[in-house]
């Protein structure tokens, strides 16, 4: 896409910073698997398939992110990388929204980091072999969570060479400060505002979706990038509206309540 | 495994299914301005994209908050 050597510092932080909070919230959830995992039957196998899917998923982003950026052409894939991006962010934004109107219980990572400890004492473990059961439940959720981390940096990397080494770099350090952080407390990360992050991040996946869509349709954004903020803002505003509006339709207890219907 | 993979693309991208198909027709009517409006139809495709799009995500939510209300009162009945 575009001149792939001059992607201006704007552009790079703007495909940075939702990459890394994305990639974060992602990283929290396949973490908190994994941790469980390694507290009840061991490490070896949870981090030799944590290990396994990372390098899937990086041969994923290599082929699919590369072969995209150098062979669609440009406003072709502005086009379909902003449709899906707007399809994602929305489903992020809409649950969030409904979590913050209690219509959608919160993600709990203590509730689902016990019920995980629970499940898999359950299922035991024999000594002296490999634990495959360890391993296939970590490369799963590696796998699972990462792709959506490696869809994100594909998106966000699909301004441009640099962009999609800016957004790369973003999700390994995003990776790198969730398991350090997790393998330094040993425990789930529930102090991790998770669904504050998924509601800005679902506003910044809109919006930068309805940008490149416009965009590959030959539309001159006023001041270009610096647009976006506008655009993010007008989505920040109505998600806002919209948890005052549910609040006001379904008045306390709505969560307790709709859990029991 | 195309079952398998088209769940996972499914799901990665869609949370609710009329919300997607109304962002997909959202797309197209932006789509189709661009390219019957001109000059002129191709300046405003973004804000036309915007504002539909922010009135879909408020009524999407509103009918979610109904419908749940709708069911909350005829469990408690």
């Amino acid at each position: 896409m575009a001149d792939n050597s001059v992607v201006d510092p704007l552009t790079l932080a703007l495909n940075a910073t939702p990459a890394f909070v994305a990639s974060a919230v992602e990283f929290v959830e396949a973490t908190t698997i994994v941790l469980a995992v390694g507290v009840t039957r061991g490490w070896r196998a949870p981090l030799i398939g944590t290990i396994a899917a990372t390098a899937t998923l990086a041969v994923v982003v290599a082929t699919v992110g590369v072969a995209l950026v150098t062979i669609v052409p440009e406003h072709l894939l502005k086009g379909v990388v902003g449709a899906l991006l707007l399809l994602f962010g929305l489903r992020w934004l809409r649950k969030a929204v409904l979590r913050f109107a209690g219509i959608v219980a919160i993600h709990d990572e203590e509730l689902v980091y016990q019920r995980e400890l629970a499940e898999l004492r359950a299922k035991g473990l024999k000594r002296n072999e490999f634990d495959w059961v360890g391993f296939v439940i970590a490369f799963k959720a590696v796998l699972l969570e990462g792709t959506e981390v490696a869809f994100i940096v594909i998106a966000f990397g699909a301004a441009g060479g640099a962009a999609l080494v800016s957004a790369t770099i973003a999700a390994i350090v995003a990776g790198i400060v969730v398991i350090a952080i997790g393998a330094a407390l040993r425990q789930p990360l529930t102090m991790v505002p998770e669904n504050w992050l998924k509601f800005g991040v679902g506003a910044m996946l809109c919006s930068f979706g309805v940008f490149w869509f416009a965009e590959a349709l030959g539309m001159e954004w006023p001041g270009d990038a610096l647009s976006i903020p506008f655009v993010v803002a007008s989505f920040l505003g109505a998600s806002w509206l919209a948890v005052r509006m549910l609040r006001a339709l379904l008045p306390q207890g709505a969560e307790v309540e709709a859990r029991n219907v | 495994m195309f079952r398998t993979l088209w769940s996972t693309l499914y799901g990665l991208l869609v949370d609710d299914g009329q919300l997607a198909i109304g962002a997909l027709v959202a797309l197209a009517i932006t789509w189709g301005i661009a390219y019957a409006g001109g000059d002129g139809g191709r300046d405003v495709t973004g804000w036309v994209l915007l504002v539909m799009v922010l009135g879909l995500v408020v009524a999407n939510l509103y009918r979610a908050g109904v419908d749940v209300r709708r069911r909350v009162s005829s469990a408690q009945r």
